[in-house]
Formats: structure tokens, sequence, C-alpha cells
């Protein structure tokens, strides 16, 4: 007899373990399925060296939603917080050094460029102006632009009352913000290279785009959007490292009553009639439920844990095109010591914020190019923190890890540039090159080191193509277009189920925002489905039951004439859905 | 008040090239006296036809007028004004580094036919992929035809929310309205390659995405420059080439003489200093001359950055619009070359016989191998260097229109090139220097292809991106008047606050391909900006 609950949440990561324990809080029967041995994802805390614990993937953390941390009430179950002060940009002989104390960094600035420091000062105003204006949108179900039901579009349209109440310059800035470089972006505030170097690094995280490509500003917002305490453009090091968030997402959602499993792999999603019903583990455990979410990216959703045959051929060509293309690499140390930068000796506050190893625009332009053509940077873009500095529980008295962030490492390695397997010390040496250039003695130090790759990523935690946001951040798939175009809701075309993760809006970071938006979708639906059957008993036809994931689905045509067809099927379905959504409260969402 | 001229003009119109003569008739029809002043002695600006050697004429900078929009010629009666146009069967011929090439027909079967030879998939794909873009270029024509909604009107938020966008919006339908909005911020590499798998095919096709822009296949948004050249009849997938009998400057002439018969005056070789305000508003113009010319309504066909930084009194505009008009993206990344043949090149890939000589009368291009290959030549610019490898578009317009030659002494055939990233803003090195090279290096680059080509070279001209400035007026040698990306696009083109053609003081206007809907031979911005000047003046606006 198969276990049986209202919701199965498939992926132990931040999302799925927000995901849970949002529907278990709501009194659903609950479970989270995580197949490693450790929660988190790419939110995980290891001990890889004997005595030194990792932050294997992710590092640091800004973007949490705090009314996750709020209503989950993480602080309670373990969620701490230290503030991650400064960027320090070491160059050959000098550098650049921002903190968050105001007067300090307008005294670096000037030090480079009288102008740079109050562009810097009136360009922080405009940004954080415009993560105000935006912030909205994270915790927005997006619409589909192609329905006319306009209920969906509420939120959307108080958002355009608002831009329309903006000043032409803010306007400007937020186009801008939408559609331009991130280099392009900063000259016109900056001419400090290393400072646009610094600054523009931040658009790039996690894309396979370089600091002059077109789409790449919009992330510069994205981290202006961080709150820690309700201060904007905070970073922080969660206590115990990125899995401190996740172990204390998973306590909360324990707290609530869902049951989280680890070493609990998913084989497959049952499907009966249409609808996903529940799964089965490796082992052949079977759990049934009413609704299944996967915090999984699409790919592995859609490939692994299920036939290719549920989806229509149109819903599998455009899963097809999401783009994943993984681009970033981790390299963890175990140090003795602290390392040396030759421009600025000896240990100093420096060493406790975020080093980010971006000298001028043109390097990590060349970065870029590098991995344009298949291989990885032979000087890449390194953005390094030493939490045992800020929580020394990390490491042994007197010793340190260090988390270096690496881009480019394009997963898809071109011919003639070898295979990841035989690639991966190649590009930790690289890596540790790169330091070495600025900071002499760090090779010294190391007395252990964990090389992670794209292909590393996808293969311990399952992202697809080694794309730490599970799908690449491009305008094109954000907000309505994420996953795929007419997919809202975070409905899929199977019925009951949903996605969950990273791969549906508003995105990746350790954000939290679309397992709860998604489970928040999940209970509405449930409720919306309790008074849909209600009414189906006093009114009669009612073509489809409300919060029907598999409509979608039918909308999903082509140009040829299978597609037509589809489109005039969702058609008349979506008016005969609009038709009886407008005699409840409420409404389906799509 | 300009002192002592009484106001003979209802509207001046600053620069005669396309857009300021579309402008000017539209105007003028509209029944307000107007004058075109133009800084050249001939109309037409960018589109132009000059004398290369005795007899031999060529396509100054443009070479085709095909995106010209069809109202406007319908309006202007531009073919009563002896506009006649010619469009080949073949669209462009891609030579391609084994000795075969990629040629686009008009025909769509018959593209698809001959993609066969690459790709059995890339031919079925085909049909299905032209179709699309015409379907995307019909919903881009009628967006640019309409003027911009006010970004700070209320009903902005209804329109959006209510998805009132229009009739044409609904008119695209779910698959296509989502398609849609998926592919216009997309890179043209991803675009072309969800469609077809031939690298060869790939480039070809992409190429319109990055032509005359500061994009590379794989930069954002370059598939909504793709599009909008796709905004042009018939366009599809191949994108269009049409000449005009006696080069660009007979469309010029044309626009000209329906300006003049519907009433307005030209006058050329009077460059405009600036603009004379008073009190925010327009009182008329000062010419080189000094003379002062007064009028209530003053439209600018220059680009904006000019028309904002160059005719205008910085005080009058303020120190954050002055601040914002000069981080207009402008950066041109073309040149030009002009070359007089003393015959038909050989291109080995296009065959031999008549049939070679019929793959030769679209757009050849050159360097259209690889997504890659493109993105490579992109690439130096962005570092501010020249290509060693760049891609060139040229056209040979004497096989379609023999009127170009007639009056040469010997046989002679013309051939004009584009260069693409060749970027104005250059680390080292200087245009003027380097103008020989450039020829050198285009001609070293058309040998690939046609070998033997520079021993039928009777004359050349090279037109750097600091000579389209110089000669042209466009800034920073931009040929579509800033940048085409979506940062500078639609209701934000210029930028935003300015997307309806009137610039921030009263009665002033632009009309040049920096509004929307931006640069090619369309016609459009002047004709939407001729549509609001009037509008503005019936409602007792200027």
């Amino acid at each position: 007899m198969a276990q049986r609950y209202d919701a199965i949440v498939i992926g132990g990561g931040h999302n799925g373990l927000v995901g849970g324990a949002y529907l278990a809080r709501a009194g659903l029967r609950t479970v989270v399925l995580e197949q490693r041995h450790v929660l988190g994802g790419a939110a995980a805390t290891e001990e890889v060296v004997p005595g030194f614990r990792f932050t294997v993937f992710s590092y640091v953390v800004s973007l949490l939603r705090p009314e996750i941390i709020r209503e989950l009430e993480l602080p309670r179950h373990g969620l701490a917080i230290l503030p991650l002060d400064g960027t320090f940009t070491p160059l050959d002989d000098d550098y650049l050094w921002r903190v968050d104390d105001h007067g300090r960094t307008m005294r670096e600035l000037r030090r480079w460029s009288r102008l740079d420091a109050e562009a810097y000062e009136e360009y922080g105003r405009l940004m954080v102006e415009m993560a105000r204006f935006v912030k909205p949108v994270l915790s927005m179900v997006p619409p589909d632009p192609t329905v006319l039901d306009p209920r969906p579009w509420l939120p959307v349209g108080a958002l355009a009352r608002r831009f329309a109440e903006l000043s032409d310059r803010q306007q400007q800035a937020f186009i801008q913000l939408m559609t331009m470089s991130s280099a392009d972006f900063l000259d016109q505030w900056f001419e400090t290279d290393p400072l646009k170097a610094t600054m523009s690094a931040s658009g790039i995280i996690g894309t396979f785009l370089g600091v002059r490509s077109p789409g790449t500003a919009y992330v510069l917002l994205h981290h202006y959007m961080g709150e820690i305490d309700g201060a904007f453009r905070a970073w922080g090091l969660p206590r115990g490292g990125t899995g401190g968030i996740s172990n204390a997402i998973g306590a909360a959602a324990r707290a609530f009553g869902a049951e989280v499993r680890t070493e609990a792999r998913v084989e497959r999603i049952l499907v009966r009639d249409g609808r996903a019903t529940g799964v089965v583990l490796e082992g052949g455990e079977t759990l049934e439920a009413d609704d299944v979410l996967s915090s999984l990216d699409p790919r592995q959703t859609f490939e692994r844990l299920l036939e290719p045959d549920v989806l229509p051929t149109e819903a599998r060509l455009e899963l097809g095109r999401f783009k994943y293309r993984g681009s970033s690499g981790k390299v963890n140390l175990a140090l003795d010591g602290l390392p040396d930068f030759r421009c600025l000796p000896g240990p100093g506050d420096h060493l406790r914020g975020a080093m980010s190893f971006s000298p001028s625009v043109d390097y990590m332009v060349r970065a870029y190019e590098d991995a344009k053509y298949g291989r990885f940077s032979r000087r890449p873009y390194v953005d390094c923190v030493i939490p045992t500095l800020t929580d020394p529980s990390m490491a042994p008295p007197g010793k340190h890890v260090m988390s270096c962030f690496v881009q480019y490492a394009p997963y898809q390695l071109a011919e003639g540039e070898g295979t990841w397997d035989d690639q991966r010390e190649a590009f930790g040496e690289a890596v540790i090159d790169t330091i070495e250039e600025r900071a002499p003695n760090i090779r010294s130090l190391i007395v252990g080191r964990q090389v992670l790759t794209p292909l590393d990523i996808e293969r311990t935690i399952g992202l697809s193509e080694g794309n730490i946001f599970q799908g690449e951040l491009t305008l094109e798939q954000l907000f309505f277009n994420r996953p795929v175009p007419g997919w809202t809701g975070f409905r899929t075309p199977l019925r009951d189920l949903w996605l969950c993760g990273s791969a549906v809006h508003p995105g990746g970071g350790i954000m939290g925002a679309p397992g709860r938006l998604a489970a928040l979708e999940v209970l509405r639906a449930r409720r919306d489905g309790r008074r849909g059957q209600r009414a189906e008993k006093t009114t009669s036809g009612e073509a489809t039951g409300p919060g029907s994931g598999g409509l979608p689905g039918a909308a999903l045509g082509g140009v040829g004439s299978a597609g037509r067809a589809a489109r005039r099927a969702f058609d008349t379905l979506r008016d005969a859905a609009a038709a009886a959504g407008r005699g409840r409260e409420g409404g389906t969402g799509w | 008040m300009v002192s002592g001229t009484l106001p003979t003009w209802d509207a001046i119109v600053v620069g005669g090239g396309h857009n300021g003569l579309v402008c000017a008739a539209y105007l003028a029809r509209g029944g307000l006296r107007t004058l075109v002043l133009e800084r050249r002695e001939t109309v037409g600006g960018a589109a132009a036809t000059a004398e290369l050697e005795p007899g031999v004429r060529i396509p100054l900078v443009a070479d085709t007028v095909g995106r010209l929009r069809p109202a406007i010629a319908r309006d202007l009666r531009l073919h009563d004004h002896g506009l006649r146009l010619i469009a080949p069967a073949v669209r462009a011929f891609a030579p391609q580094p084994d000795g075969r090439a990629v040629t686009l027909w008009a025909d769509v079967e018959r593209t698809a036919r001959d993609l066969g030879e690459w790709s059995a998939a890339d031919a079925a794909a085909y049909p299905v992929f032209d179709a699309r873009v015409r379907v995307f270029g019909r919903f881009l024509a009628g967006f640019g035809d309409t003027t911009p909604p006010d970004l700070h009107a209320p009903g902005l938020a209804d329109a959006l929310a209510g998805l009132r966008l229009g009739r044409a919006w609904r008119g695209l339908g779910t698959v296509d309205g989502r398609a849609l909005l998926r592919a216009l911020p997309m890179a043209v590499a991803d675009f072309v390659g969800e469609a077809f798998e031939s690298e060869a095919v790939r480039a070809t096709l992409a190429t319109r995405g990055v032509r005359y822009a500061a994009l590379g296949p794989w930069s954002a948004g370059s598939t909504a420059h793709l599009l909008t050249d796709s905004a042009a009849p018939g366009a599809g997938a191949a994108g269009q080439t049409v000449f005009a009998v006696g080069g660009p400057g007979a469309l010029a002439d044309a626009l000209a003489a329906a300006a003049r018969a519907a009433g307005a005056t030209i006058r050329t070789g009077e460059g405009v200093r600036r603009v004379a305000t008073l009190d925010g508003r327009v009182q008329g113009v000062v010419l080189a001359s000094g003379e002062e010319v007064a009028a209530p309504i003053v439209v600018s066909a220059l680009d904006p950055k000019r028309t904002l930084l160059g005719l205008l009194d910085p005080v009058e505009l303020g120190p954050t619009m002055v601040w914002r008009a000069g981080n207009l993206r402008l950066g041109g990344v073309v040149a030009k070359v002009d070359l007089a043949l003393a015959g038909l090149p050989h291109f080995p890939a296009a065959g031999e016989g008549p049939t070679a000589e019929r793959r030769l009368r679209g757009r050849i291009l050159v360097g259209a191998t690889s997504i890659d290959d493109l993105e490579r030549a992109f690439d130096a610019s962005t570092v501010g260097r020249l290509s060693d490898a760049p891609f060139l578009e040229a056209t040979i317009p004497s096989l379609a229109d023999p009127s170009l030659v007639v009056g040469a002494r010997e046989p002679r055939h013309v051939m004009s090139v584009l260069v693409q990233w060749a970027p104005y803003h250059r680390r080292e090195g200087d245009w003027d220097a380097d103008r020989k090279r450039l020829g050198d290096l285009v001609l070293a680059r058309l040998d690939e292809v046609a070998p033997g080509i520079g021993a039928l070279v009777t004359a050349r001209r090279v037109l750097t991106p600091l000579d389209l400035e110089r000669e042209f007026g466009m800034t920073e040698g931009h040929p579509l008047h800033g940048e085409p990306g979506l940062d500078q696009w639609f209701a934000w083109r210029p930028m935003a606050g300015l997307g309806r053609y009137r610039l921030p003081v009263g009665g002033l206007y632009l009309a040049g391909s920096g509004a929307h809907p931006g640069g090619g031979i369309t016609g459009a911005p002047g004709a939407n900006a001729a549509r609001e000047v009037l509008a503005d003046r019936r409602a007792g606006l200027p």
C-alpha cells in the first residue's frame, strides 16, 4: 500500500524546502524528497577536507525574501546571517576597496576619480529607487501576455501605473537596466576601469554572457534588491555556510509538520489519466499525492522523471529550447593561513569581504571570449570569500576556508579542448594562478582543494549543464517566459505537476521566491478546487475544473497545422474557462 | 522672435535626408508652408548616388531601398515622381569556405530546395521559419507606423493590464504572440540556431540581425533588429533586396519632387548652426551664414545627439538632459567601400554562366560562414579594433540597373561594400591614416571569394566611420542615428520621454532615424513625426 500525501515536493534544495514548508504550514500532509545525504541542493555545507566545512556551491546570500524569513520564522530555526563587508579588487600594484562605511568608500573612490565618487552616490540612490520599483515583481505570479482575461494582469497593471508615475530619467534607467549590458550601463556613470569591471561582474554571474552583452544590466538591479534586516544592497554569510539556510528552512518545514527525507531519490513521477499522482523512489517505494511539486529543473523533471509522451510534441520542443548553458565553476580551498596580497600586504579587513579578481572591463571581456569559443577562461573572473574570518566554526582554529566562484567555465567544451573530466585540474590551476598573480603566497597555504566544473555541478546536485540558476536568466527566459511561454502559474502541461525551483519565476539565487509562490498557487488551486466542486454540483456545464494544469499544454501549438488545431482547442477551452471563471470568486490564475 | 524677419514659414525641416524629405512632403500636404534646409549640395543624405569615375555612378552609402513603407510611396505618389524599383529574384548569396554557397531567393520554395544541399532538416525548416518571420515582420511594420504611447499616461496601465495593445497584437494570436515576446530580446544566434542546424545557413540568415549595429550574433536583442529589418513588404527570412533605378539618389529625387509638388521649398547648401529658442519655445533657426529664418515649428531630421547637443543651447536643455543626451549610444561600427570594376568579378561559388550572374544580383555576404566567425569579427570591435576578417555585405547594383554605368567610356560594373564592425571609437590609430589600409583589407577579403577582383578595380572610394560623420553629419558615424538595441527602441527611442517625436523645447520635433521605428530607408520616422506635428497644430498646441 502506497504512502498517501496531499503534496510531494521533489528536491530538498532551498526552494523545495520553502515550498514544502509553506504547504505544511497550511496544513497539508507534505513530504520533501532529497536524493543526497545533505539538504540544500546548491545551498549546502559539507566537510570535504577533514575539519574544513565548505559551502560547496553557493556561498553568499542577499536575496532570501524577507517575507519567507518572517513567515517561516527562520531565525527561530537557526538562521543567522552575518554581514559580509566590502568588495576588494586587487590590481597589480594598487587596489580598489569599497566598504559599507560610506565615508571610507567615498575617500577611496575620490582617490581614483572625483567624478566617480560623486556619481557613485547618485547611482546608488537611483538603483535603490529602481529596486524598490521592481521588487513587487518578485512576489508576482506572471500572467500570460496573450490571455485577455484581465484578472491575472491586475498586479502588473499596478506596476504599470507606478511606472507611468516615474520620472523620464527613472523610466529610462529602468528600461536600460532591462536591456543594456552592464558595462555599457555603467559607462554612463563611471570612468574608473576596475570599478566598472567589478560592478559589471555582478551582471554576468551564472549567465553565459559577457559584461558587454546586452541584457546583463538587469542583474545589477537584482543585486540591489538584496535585503538583509531591511538594508538594501547587503550581502551576508549565513552562519554554518549556505547549508545553514537550508537546514533552517528544513527545520521550519519539519516544525510545520512536513516530512523531510534525505537519500530519497525519486526514480519517476507516476502519471495516471493525464495527471501526476505520485512518485516512485529508488528502491521501489511508491508515494502518492494530489499534487506533485518538482523543484528540479524542467529537463530533470520531464526527461529523467517522466516519459517523453506526457508532453505534446510542441511543448517538448519548446522545453528543449530552454537554455541552461552553465558557465560557472567553483574552487574551494582549505588554507593553512591567510592570503597576502601584493598590493595590500598583511592581514586586514579587506580579506573579510568579497575579493573580486576583475581588474578591468577588457579582462572581463577576454574571459568571456574564451568561453564563447568553448574553453574555460585562462584568466577567469574569480570572486572569493573567506567565511572563516566571519564564522570561525567553519575550520579548525587558525585555519581558513576560501570559497572561489569562477567564471567562465562553459559546460560545453569545444572540440579539441578535451572533456571536463580531464580538464578539471587544469581549470583549478588556472584559478589558483589567477589568485597567485596578486596573492603570491596562496599556493603554499593550500592544504586541500575541491574543484567543481559545471559537469560536477550537474552530476552532484542535478543542475542541468551546471547552470546555477536552473536556466539562463536572460530576458527571453524571465517572467512569463520562464521556463516556457504559456506555462503560467507554476503549472506544467501535466495536470497536478507544478514547478517550484529556480527554473520558474523569479529565477535563481538563494531567494526562495519560486518555492513560496508555487506553494501559494497550489494552495489557491486547492481552495478554488473545493469551491469548484461545490459549484459543479449546483451548476452543470463547467467545462474545466479550476486548477487544471493541463490547459497551458493545449496552448503550446506551433506554426504547423497541428499547432493551429491545438491553438483553436486552447482558445475554446480558455473561453469556456473564462466564462466559468466569471461565475466564481477568484480565478484559476492562468 | 528672431529679429527683423516675418515668419514666412510654418515649419522648417533641418536635414534633407530621406526622412526629412518625407516629413516635409507630409507637412506641406497638411497645408504647412514648409522649408527644408540641407547642408550638402544634394538632398537624400545617406540615400545618395554619386559619381565614382566619369559616367560611373554608385550608391554612396545605403544601396537598397526596399524597406520604404508602401503607404509613403503611395501617399507621395513616388512612382509619378519618377521612382522605379527593381527586385532581383535573388536576395542573398553567401559563399562558403568549401567552395559552395548559401543562396536565398525571393522564392521561398526555391530557397528551401537550395538549402537541401546543406541540410534536409534546414530545407524543411525554412518555409516555417520564413512564415514566422513574415508574421512578426508584418506586426512590426504596423508597430513602426504607430506613434509610441506616452509612458507617463495614466492610460498606459490600463493598456497593459487590459492588454489593449491594439488589434495587431490580438491578430497575432496566442502562439505567435508568445513567440514574438520571447524572440525580441533573444540573440539572433539562438533565434536561427533553434530552427537550423547548418552553420552556413545560420550565419547567412543571422547577418541582418547585426548589420549596421554594434551587436554580434550572440548579443541579446539582435533578433529584434533582424525582425525590424524584416518589417518590409515581402522581406521574410531572406530580407529584401530592392534597388531604385539610378541608385538611392533617385529615391531622394522622387521624394524631393513630391515635397516640392506638395508646396515645400528645399534649399541645399544651407547648414543650420542652431535652433533659436525663447522661453522654452522654438523661434526658428540660424543658418551657418548667420541668416535667421523664423518659424514656429522646427523639425530636425538630424540624429538626436547632434540635435540636442549641437543645435540647442545647453542652458535651455538643462544639465540632466545634456547628460542623458551625451549618453545616447551612437558609436558607429560600419564603413563603406565603393568600387568601380572593369568587369564582373568571378565568384567561383556562384558557378559558371548566366546562372552565376543571377546569384550575384542581390546581397553578397562575405564572412557569413558560421555564427562563431561573425562573432569573432564582432569581438574586435568591442575592444575598439577593426577585425582582420570583417563581415562584408556587397551589392553589384549595375547588374540589375545598367543605367548606373551607361555613361562610362569602357564597360564597367560598380560594387557597393558595407564593412561591418569597423568601430568609430578606436583604442589606437585614426581613421584618416587608415583609410587606405581599410580599402586594402576589404579587397583582400573580397579576393577570398572572388579571386582576382583587385585587378578589376578602376576606382575606389572608402568612407570610414569618421567620413560618415563628417560628410553626412551622422554623429559618431552611426548610419542609424543611434544603436538599434532594445534600450533605444519604441517608446524610448531615442530616450524615455522623447519617444513621441517631440523634443524638450516647444515646437521642436525629431523626424530622423533616431526616432521610432529607427534607421534604414523606411521613411517611417519622418511620416510619423509629420503626423504628430500636424496633430499638435490641429490641437492648437504650437
